[in-house]
């Protein structure tokens, strides 16, 4: 669609302008996105505050460079009953000051988030990091983390995306524990109530159970009863 | 001995039923000389009060010129942004990124191109829609995300069509407040007759969805051979999109719907206006109205005849349908619940929205400002379950059009009261002549549905569509009418849409017609009836205590 829109608004515009564009066009996609203070963007997505150099105050140096491709859209949430959106994994764990370079892929034909919360203001404006896809592409987002075990929220947040499966968990140095709600890692706070699919034999096993449960006393107790009697028999011949 | 005993006893068992008949005490009780007095009415201590005008954006209220193009001014409490129209007008490509920014739109979100006809203004349009759920659930917590109050602490669950947007859908990142694009009604939508527009609906929500565009001159498929018509056996699923393309020979106020599970979907939200303008040249459109209400930035055709344009949407809610999305998270539960539990035909409307609010929330971004000797271009649209009757104090209006065809001149009826049947549309004339016809002078005139039910918010008045034409010089600097200030502390309150606070409970008459008191409780009555009920349960245990002694001796 992107591609369909761009070509008539090239035979618009001058041959100069032109060439701009088309040298636009040749380079690497990040560069040929319009920077905007902390935001860099075009007609496909955008990145806001990626940080590939600037280190958090804690670490001194970059511990190692990690690669993360993160892909995202609906078929990833198949595999998690009740989901309709999801990443290709919930969990990363990452060494302390570790440089994340993240590779964020949209397999739907509509717009998906990849945002990391809780990351320092001082490096991150809002504390977040954010890839946004306007349908299938790709974005590539460099970020450092601090060194202390923290659990950072990575979801997308267009409305009822997380709520309904996308939602993942970044964890430096092992994390400081799980966020709630992550597909196949945690229980949701509020969950969904289901039937519970009582059969004939739920029943059977229920009144095995209550049977056995009512007949142990009675017997422990006729037989216990019986060793006594038996106990005060033999006392008494022995008397 | 003995026998004196039980002669007192049995004296005594006689007396208890007389004892209790005497002095039960009760829940209710008739009052005897003096009933209670009124409680005193506590709008302070119990909390909540809103300002009617937060004011958060007075600049966006004044006439502008942005990228060049000229945008009226607005002077109600809660305009449009005004970037927003400079965006909805010039597309997302035509202007600066300075404006963009200013906006939340996505920068594909409009994209203006190629004057087919050379008039000077561009004929490709294409338009992307998204699905939003506005007060959705969360697995997260007991708490609603994407709010959107229709009234004060009124927060059904709610699905529109949105432009396509960037970034947050929320306020701001630890607010659960939705971002103002996202909002009921979904979009107004204005095209130009022969323009080639595409209309992509990219699927974000988690149920399928299709457009539908009902009264639009379409073909029934697009190009590429598919399905044009928004119809059930071609949904959009989640995480898809489909493009529906018109070129339309005929200009007019239609509208377009969901046409999945149509019922529900509608009811839900998914219904707007979409309006094909006359073709003009340099005809530059503004593509959404977000929010419905005053159009800033009319059409060419609109100008010729009129001082100002207002978009009326008119949808009505069903509480119990509403709260499903927020009964589970789980899109399979939903479904269940909405398709197949829930019954359509045993259902209500409990809140009656225009432009998305309930009064007073009306009066923030939907009234009508006019001025005198206006003519005042009104679009209506009936997004409701049943059937509308629009009346105007003070003022008798002319029918232009019915379903976006014309009427003859013999038939452009002036009245007082417009009934408009589910999906139907009109376009009215409000002439402000103070003629004693047409106007019966300036004022703050309220304007309502007159079925009974719509001034009412699941049944409480005053609330539903109610709203005001106001004569500008009646509004005070924030937009807000004069003369008010009493009512506006009253209803802008959750409280009272809680049903907790008495109609009439402050003012000369708070006495005469606030909440009544209780009656004290009797204590000696309570006292008697206590001790001698104990005493009748003790005698009879001690008799039947005594009595098995007697036997087993």
């Amino acid at each position: 669609m992107t591609r369909q829109n761009f070509i008539p608004r090239i035979q618009k515009l001058s041959s100069a302008s032109l060439c701009l564009l088309l040298l636009a066009a040749a380079s690497p996609p990040s560069t040929a996105m319009m920077k905007h203070g902390n935001m860099m963007m075009d007609e496909t997505g955008m990145i806001m505050n990626a940080n590939a150099d600037n280190l958090p105050r804690d670490c001194k140096e970059i511990s190692e460079d990690v690669d993360i491709v993160i892909r995202a859209g609906h078929e990833h949430a198949q595999k998690f009953p009740g989901k309709m959106f999801a990443f290709d994994r919930q969990e990363w764990d990452v060494k302390p000051c570790s440089r994340i370079n993240i590779t964020f892929i949209n397999d739907d034909q509509i717009r998906h988030q990849m945002m990391i919360h809780g990351l320092p203001g001082y490096l991150y404006p809002d504390g977040m990091v954010h890839l946004e896809l306007y349908g299938q592409g790709e974005l590539k987002a460099s970020l450092i983390v601090p060194s202390r075990p923290k659990t950072y929220l990575v979801h997308c947040e267009i409305p009822q995306h997380m709520e309904k499966g996308m939602k993942a968990q970044l964890k430096v140095d092992g994390g400081d524990g799980d966020l709630p709600s992550i597909p196949g890692i945690s229980e949701p706070v509020t969950p969904d109530v289901y039937p519970v699919a009582w059969s004939q034999t739920t029943w059977i096993a229920l009144i095995v159970s209550l049977t056995i449960g009512l007949a142990a006393p009675i017997i422990g107790g006729i037989w216990l009863n019986k060793r006594l009697q038996a106990k005060q028999l033999s006392a008494k011949d022995s008397a | 001995m003995h026998r004196h005993f039980f002669v007192l006893f049995s004296l005594l068992i006689g007396a208890q039923p007389a004892l209790a008949w005497l002095t039960p005490p009760a829940m209710h009780e008739p009052a005897g000389i003096e009933p209670p007095a009124t409680l005193p009415y506590r709008l302070d201590e119990t909390g909540g009060i809103e300002k009617p005008c937060s004011n958060d954006h007075p600049e966006w209220r004044d006439a502008q010129t942005i990228d060049g193009l000229e945008i009226a001014a607005s002077p109600m409490c809660e305009p449009d942004n005004p970037y927003d129209i400079a965006v909805s007008v010039k597309g997302t490509n035509n202007v600066s990124m300075h404006t963009l920014m200013q906006t939340h739109f996505a920068q594909d979100a409009l994209i203006k191109t190629d004057d087919l006809d050379g008039d000077g203004d561009p004929d490709v349009i294409r338009i992307k829609l998204e699905v939003t759920e506005l007060n959705g659930q969360s697995p997260d917590g007991e708490f609603l995300i994407n709010t959107f109050p229709i009234a004060p602490g009124i927060e059904p669950g709610l699905w529109v069509y949105s432009p396509k947007m960037v970034g947050m859908g929320v306020k701001h990142f630890n607010s659960l407040v939705a971002n103002p694009i996202l909002r009921a009604p979904s979009p107004v939508i204005r095209v130009e007759q022969g323009d080639k527009v595409y209309i992509t609906l990219e699927n974000t929500h988690y149920l399928p969805h299709t457009i539908h565009l009902h009264g639009v001159d379409h073909p029934w498929l697009n190009s590429e051979g598919k399905d044009n018509d928004g119809v059930e056996e071609h949904p959009v699923f989640p995480g898809q999109n489909h493009t529906y393309e018109i070129q339309t020979r005929h200009a007019g106020t239609m509208i377009y719907h969901c046409h999945v599970q149509t019922a529900q979907h509608m009811m839900m939200g998914l219904t707007g206006m979409i309006i094909v303008e006359e073709n003009r040249p340099n005809n530059w459109l503004q593509t959404f109205n977000i929010g419905a209400g005053h159009v800033r930035h009319p059409s060419v055709a609109i100008k010729e005849k009129f001082n100002r344009e207002y978009d009326l949407v008119y949808q009505s809610i069903d509480k119990r349908l509403a709260s499903i999305v927020q009964g589970a998270n789980d899109p399979r539960l939903i479904a269940q619940r909405m398709n197949r539990e829930y019954n359509m035909t045993e259902s209500f409307e409990n809140y009656f929205l225009l432009n998305g609010r309930s009064f007073p929330y009306t009066l923030r971004d939907g009234i009508i400002v006019a001025e005198e000797n206006e003519h005042i271009k009104l679009n209506l649209v009936n997004a409701q379950r049943s059937a509308a009757a629009i009346h105007f104090h003070g003022h008798k209006a002319t029918i232009m059009a019915y379903d976006g065809v014309k009427a003859a001149e013999g038939s452009q009826i002036t009245r007082d009261v417009f009934d408009i049947t589910p999906a139907q549309r009109l376009d009215l004339d409000l002439y402000t002549k103070n003629d004693g016809l047409h106007s019966y002078g300036p004022g703050l005139w309220m304007f309502h549905d007159h079925v009974v039910t719509g001034t009412t918010t699941d049944g409480l008045e005053p609330g539903g569509n109610m709203s005001i034409l106001a004569y500008r010089h009646l509004l005070d600097a924030q937009g807000m009418p004069h003369m008010h200030d009493e009512m506006f502390d009253q209803v802008f309150t959750k409280n009272y849409y809680e049903k907790k606070l008495p109609a009439w409970g402050s003012g000369e008459y708070g006495d005469a017609l606030g909440e009544a008191g209780m009656l004290a409780p009797d204590y000696v009555r309570i006292a008697g009836f206590g001790l001698a009920v104990g005493l009748l349960l003790g005698v009879i245990i001690f008799i039947v205590v005594a009595l098995n002694r007697k036997l087993s001796q």
